[in-house]
């Protein structure tokens, strides 16, 4: 029994194999920020659409967001890799297969979209009309508006929330590894399979995933709100 | 032969759905002159000013900005047609507009507020907009306030802030929403004695507002509205000191206590 524990806590066999499995790491980073840049710009395409003033785009907004938002992660990314290969391939008339990587960046992409998509909308809500009026006034375009008065300051309020939701979908990077994206934890199963030694390699894991996010997360929110506090 | 008005509103109606805000309002605005808008809460003078400038679209009538109608456009055959979207915007910055609210960007200083759109709707280059956003705002005596945001300012600040925003586009014409309405009596005063300078100055100006006092000596003449329609106007010492109709004396009476 003590022994167990032992072993799951004694942490030289993560540390033997650390390269092999801090390059899993990176990749967990990689997925993460292809994903991230995905889902805010379909996120931010969807906001516009549920809050635009033609009711059809704000039909398809509403349709789009419910769909992903509603669609678990793992789910998504075995049905993007497995599924969707097959479905554009009958359409297209020739055999299609995606790389795991691409898979798992569309997968969680579009998934986290739909989140962030209510985030922007919920931000752009916020900004006053009267602010909106101001910028028309001064004969400002509704694209200027956009880019000059109401994103700059969604961004600001938006932030706090958009960081939980980072966190998320780092978090969500872990899963990739079942479809083989060599991350860190299909790397851990690697390793597992010569070692057999699963306890101090799951508690490395966790505990690398832990520092990790937390450290990035607590900087990152430090900055944003020292950059917040300036406005408001 | 007289010239051409800076402002000429035609017989402006405003409908939203069953309820007729505006009911066929027409006056004229010369060059240089200041005309005050007064009337009962829910009398249109809102709704008045913000469909001259097109934030409101007039539901039938005309607005000419020195001759040139606001909301359609005259083809060379003659036909009028209405004004795509991208034109009206054009043509609203041709009068300044300042709001109850202020309505300032947060995310900008004083001096970004009012620099914003002379970069980038009348394509100025940083250093000329900074040249005119100083100007501006010493007009307004805030020259020593252009780097703090809108937050660090107090409501009188930030109404003067937005009145040289509103300038800085080197309108026509000003047009004034109740600019003190959101403000305590001793942050009017501050406001209401910028306000008189530029009327001094010589600047169009319409203003809708509750102090007869800024009406009485600042403004030439005084619209007097009443359910959508004008009720009475005339130069501002008769409207104010001898109203003919029996509304307005009774709409002052309970305003000049």
């Amino acid at each position: 029994m003590s022994e167990a524990l032992v072993a799951a806590l004694n942490p030289s066999m993560f540390w033997e194999y650390r390269a092999v499995l801090l390059q899993g790491l990176a990749f967990n980073g990689y997925v993460f920020a292809a994903a991230a840049a995905l889902a805010l710009s379909v996120g931010l395409a969807a906001a516009l659409a549920r809050v635009n003033r033609a009711r059809p785009f704000r039909w398809i907004g509403t349709v789009y967001v419910e769909t992903f938002r509603n669609a678990p992660d793992y789910i998504m990314v075995v049905w993007v890799h497995f599924v969707l290969p097959l479905l554009l391939g009958a359409v297209l008339g020739r055999r299609i297969e995606f790389p795991p990587f691409v898979s798992a960046v569309i997968a969680l992409g579009f998934v986290y979209s739909g989140y962030f998509a209510e985030t922007f909308r919920a931000g752009i809500q916020s900004i006053p009309t009267g602010q909106i009026e101001a910028g028309r006034a001064c004969g400002m375009s509704d694209r200027l508006i956009l880019w000059r008065i109401v994103l700059p300051q969604v961004v600001r309020r938006m932030l706090p929330e958009a960081i939980n939701q980072f966190v998320s979908l780092f978090k969500a990077t872990t899963i990739v590894s079942l479809i083989a994206v060599p991350d860190l934890m299909y790397r851990v199963s690697m390793v597992l399979q010569q070692e057999m030694k699963p306890l101090p390699l799951y508690t490395g894991a966790a505990l690398t995933y832990f520092v990790v996010i937390y450290l990035v997360s607590s900087l990152v929110r430090v900055v944003s709100e020292r950059w917040r506090s300036k406005v408001y | 032969m007289e010239a051409v008005p800076a402002i000429r509103v035609v017989d402006l109606h405003k409908r939203f759905g069953a309820l007729e805000v505006l009911r066929g309002v027409s006056f004229d605005v010369h060059r240089g002159s200041v005309v005050s808008i007064i009337g009962a809460s829910g009398s249109g003078k809102s709704t008045l000013l913000r469909c001259i400038n097109h934030l409101e679209t007039p539901s039938g009538g005309e607005v000419y900005i020195e001759g040139e109608p606001m909301g359609s456009r005259r083809e060379p055959d003659g036909s009028t047609r209405p004004r795509p979207l991208a034109e009206i915007n054009r043509m609203r910055r041709e009068l300044g507009m300042v709001f109850q609210q202020f309505n300032l960007w947060p995310h900008m200083t004083a001096l970004g507020n009012v620099i914003e759109a002379p970069m980038r709707v009348r394509g100025l280059s940083r250093r000329e907009a900074a040249a005119l956003g100083a100007e501006c705002l010493a007009r307004v005596h805030l020259s020593e306030k252009a780097k703090e945001y809108p937050a660090r300012l107090s409501g009188g600040q930030q109404q003067r802030v937005a009145i040289a925003r509103a300038l800085a586009m080197r309108p026509k014409a000003m047009l004034f929403d109740e600019p003190t309405s959101s403000l305590d009596p001793e942050l009017t005063v501050e406001v209401l004695a910028v306000m008189r300078e530029l009327a001094a100055d010589g600047t169009t100006m319409i203003v809708v507002t509750h102090e007869m006092g800024f009406a009485r000596d600042a403004s030439n003449r005084v619209v007097f509205l009443h359910n959508g329609q004008i009720e009475e106007e005339g130069p501002a010492e008769q409207v104010l000191g001898n109203p003919r109709s029996e509304r307005c004396r009774q709409f002052l009476s309970k305003h000049l206590q």
